[in-house]
């Protein structure tokens, strides 16, 4: 039983799981098929930063496209008025959501439960309403990024979506890792507990508060990172696009799909999700009839029905299987 | 359970496995399309990307643009002697061996993420030679983006956003005219009912949605204003903005009724113009006149919707059904349109239906599939549209259609009236609102 545990680490699967995803593109060379995983990645790691507060903390967000469009403006807005390099906005833009991060959720920390939810919700559609009503930022027409030469400096490549594929790639990786970091540091254990009861963890000396808002802040800082990759990679936005609620709903069902609180949970709940609405359009969307839309809907109402831990469910059920087996044999 | 819900997962996977392996097979390493067939080369097959709102919010008007883009491929495609236009007489493309024109469609839900990778899913895995669509301007933005860094060709047919044009995009055209000339064109019917009815209109609002389409256009109307009109003795009295999600439009329209405009300027969609109609009358507005960009009161639903209290709107449009006894050759494609669609064509239908028919005769004049040669093509020629008033589309050097294929239409007793130029009058305008109580 202990032997099972240890070939199957959560170090070793995540590592393997990474790797895996790297060496997919090179396989498949196909440039739609790296659209796929640009994608997937993105989505994945927006899962994974949504998951520290929300499946670490317990505390639900259905706002997170307010970090995202933050992201996604700072460095677009930056990039097309003065050209400064998107890095340096991706940068910035991180910065700023982590500071708006910290502003809207202290009081709404107060919340808690379904009116936590509800308030968050409310300031994601409040500041999407201020940037369609801007005119700096160009309002509800939102802003054409310049296509200018490729180059790694103004994150632009136009003969190949690889080197996009693996920026979105490092980042994710990263991602995992701090993820990872939190999950098994004193932290990880302090947001598990806020979780499980604020009150307990009140009286074991925890200050409840201070760690949601680092929870916050650093699934803030990430998701408006991949807001800017996302700016820089389709080189449009619009209000609509990066700060809808539609997009923060995406988040939280590819997460809970995959298993909400896991680590693992956002990469799984990605890796279905993408593919499956990226390749059912590709084959169905053209036929006008939304038949695309019907099978995506039936899989979530599937996994609803019958995983609603998420899709890590039937893994840990193997697992548990495994641990039996090899128990078993040992014996 | 538990099985038959591995089973169902096991197929989804194997089903995207499946799917990847396919695209697989179209690898292409470069970024640029594959053009190694010469005009010598035999093509049997030309592939045209059509991208539109298949499902979404727009859907059912999107399904009403892929008849249109069917219409014009039936009429390539086909011998239709009865139609004098080009490409119609003679079954595909005669300057390439008659070749037949695919278009293949792809859905973006009025998404512009999704148009932008349909877009590049259509130029790399299909082979498409141009492109046409998307309906929304949001959704047109990237997507023709994705066409210029290919160097393939894009004709929007009904986006009518002016930024479209002021990007200095070298693939891209559009042939409706766009809100920057709309706006004028409004402002003349306005002097024209003016001076022919003595109308008296000198006051004007706007009331727009809160959304590229709306902004632009009320962006417009404030530069016309600023350029020419208000020297003309055109002043503006209210200006209301109003969100995407609206659910009620009581203080919008009490905003309205105070200020008193003579004429109203509405972009609006279906949904939103149907709501300030009822309003309207709900509240007893009663301006001279309301002209419409095009958006929902060109939609035919517009008068299903409303009845009786949508006459006297008006809007410009591309077409309208009391023309089609005036224009044979539009007569006639309506013919087949309506086969498909179970409607007449409108002004959106009309204008996709246009690029396709323009993108697929300039790939016959270039004579080859080389995307710079049809590129030169488009830029270059002059495009017999006798389903036009204007009869044909020429293309700026910004990439607009200079030939504005518009009319002003009002709704009379639940027609659609073409009024004005006069030329294509199909009955005389109506200029003043009577009061809703006389309807």
């Amino acid at each position: 039983m202990v032997e099972t545990k240890k070939i199957f680490s959560q170090k070793q699967v995540l590592s393997w799981m990474c790797i895996l995803i790297a060496v997919l593109p090179l396989a498949i060379p196909n440039m739609n098929f790296h659209h796929v995983m640009i994608m997937f990645v993105i989505f994945a790691a927006l899962g994974q930063s949504w998951n520290i507060i929300t499946g670490f903390a317990g505390q639900t967000s259905f706002g997170h496209a307010a970090f995202f469009g933050i992201g996604a403006y700072t460095s677009s807005v930056l990039f097309w008025k003065y050209m400064v390099s998107p890095w340096v906005g991706m940068l910035l833009g991180a910065l700023i959501a982590m500071g708006v991060a910290v502003i809207v959720s202290y009081p709404c920390f107060q919340l808690k439960g379904h009116y936590f939810a509800i308030a968050t919700l409310a300031i994601g559609e409040i500041i999407q309403q201020i940037f369609v009503s801007w005119e700096y930022v160009e309002g509800a027409t939102g802003i054409s990024l310049p296509i200018l030469p490729e180059g790694f400096l103004q994150l632009q490549f136009h003969q190949s979506k690889l080197p996009y594929f693996y920026i979105a790639y490092v980042l994710f990786v990263l991602v995992i890792v701090v993820a990872y970091g939190i999950e098994h540091s004193k932290m990880g254990y302090y947001l598990k507990a806020i979780r499980e009861s604020q009150e307990a963890g009140e009286a074991i000396g925890i200050n409840p508060t201070r760690y949601k808002l680092f929870a916050m802040m650093i699934s803030s800082f990430m998701t408006a990172i991949f807001g800017s990759l996302y700016a820089q990679y389709i080189l449009y936005i619009d209000p609509f696009m990066v700060f809808s609620l539609p997009l923060s709903m995406k988040i939280v069902l590819l997460t809970v799909l995959g298993g909400l609180g896991t680590l693992y949970g956002p990469i799984i709940g990605a890796a279905i999700l993408i593919p499956l609405s990226e390749y059912t359009r590709i084959l169905f969307g053209g036929t006008g009839k939304g038949i695309d839309l019907i099978i995506f809907g039936l899989l979530v109402v599937l996994v609803a029905c019958y995983q609603p831990k998420g899709m890590i469910g039937l893994f840990g059920g193997w697992a548990r299987k495994g641990q039996r087996t090899g128990g078993e044999k040992g014996e | 359970m538990k099985k038959i819900f591995m089973v169902l997962l096991a197929g989804l996977l194997v089903f995207s496995l499946a799917l990847s392996g396919c695209a697989k097979q179209q690898v292409q390493q470069s970024a640029q399309p594959e053009q190694a067939k010469t005009p010598e080369e035999k093509v049997d097959v030309v592939k045209i990307g059509a991208i539109f709102p298949l499902t979404g919010s727009a859907a059912s008007t999107g399904v009403k643009l892929k008849y249109a883009v069917e219409t014009a491929e039936e009429i390539i495609n086909g011998e239709h002697p009865e139609l004098d236009m080009p490409l119609a007489r003679e079954a595909g493309l005669p300057n390439l061996g008659n070749a037949k024109v695919k278009f293949i469609f792809a859905d973006h839900q009025a998404n512009p993420e999704v148009a932008k990778s349909e877009a590049e899913r259509l130029i790399q895995n299909e082979k498409v030679v141009g492109l046409i669509g998307c309906y929304h301007s949001s959704a047109t933005k990237p997507a023709s983006q994705v066409a210029e860094r290919f160097r393939i060709p894009f004709v929007a047919g009904s986006s009518s956003s002016a930024a479209l044009t002021e990007r200095g995009l070298e693939y891209f055209t559009r042939i409706a005219p766009n809100d920057d000339m709309e706006t004028a064109f409004f402002f003349e019917y306005l002097k024209y009912l003016n001076a022919t009815y003595d109308a008296g209109i000198k006051t004007i609002g706007v009331a727009y949605i809160d959304n590229e389409y709306g902004v632009h256009a009320a962006q417009m109307v404030d530069k016309w204003l600023k350029d020419k009109y208000q020297g003309e003795g055109f002043e503006k009295v209210v200006d209301v903005k109003y969100p995407k999600d609206l659910s009620n439009v009581d203080t919008e329209v009490q905003k309205i009724k105070a200020a008193k405009p003579d004429a109203i300027f509405h972009a609006s969609y279906i949904g939103d113009i149907t709501q300030f109609v009822k309003k309207y009358k709900e509240f007893d507005v009663v301006p001279k006149a309301v002209v419409n960009y095009c958006g929902g009161f060109q939609d035919p639903q517009f008068v299903v919707n409303l009845g009786k209290d949508a006459d006297f709107f008006s809007g410009s449009n591309a077409t309208a059904p009391s023309l089609f006894a005036k224009m044979d050759t539009l007569n006639k494609i309506n013919e087949i349109y309506k086969k498909k669609s179970g409607v007449d064509f409108d002004g959106p239908a009309l204008e996709d239906f246009a690029s396709a028919m323009v993108i697929a005769d300039a790939i016959n004049q270039a004579g080859t599939i080389d995307s710079q040669k049809v590129m030169e093509a488009i830029k270059s020629a002059v495009f017999e549209a006798p389903y036009f008033v204007s009869g044909k589309i020429k293309f700026g050097k910004n990439g607009q259609n200079e030939y504005s294929a518009s009319v002003m239409v009002q709704t009379q007793n639940g027609k659609y009236e073409a009024v004005w130029p006069v030329d294509y009058q199909t009955a005389e305008p109506i200029p003043t609102f009577p009061a809703w109580k006389n309807r």
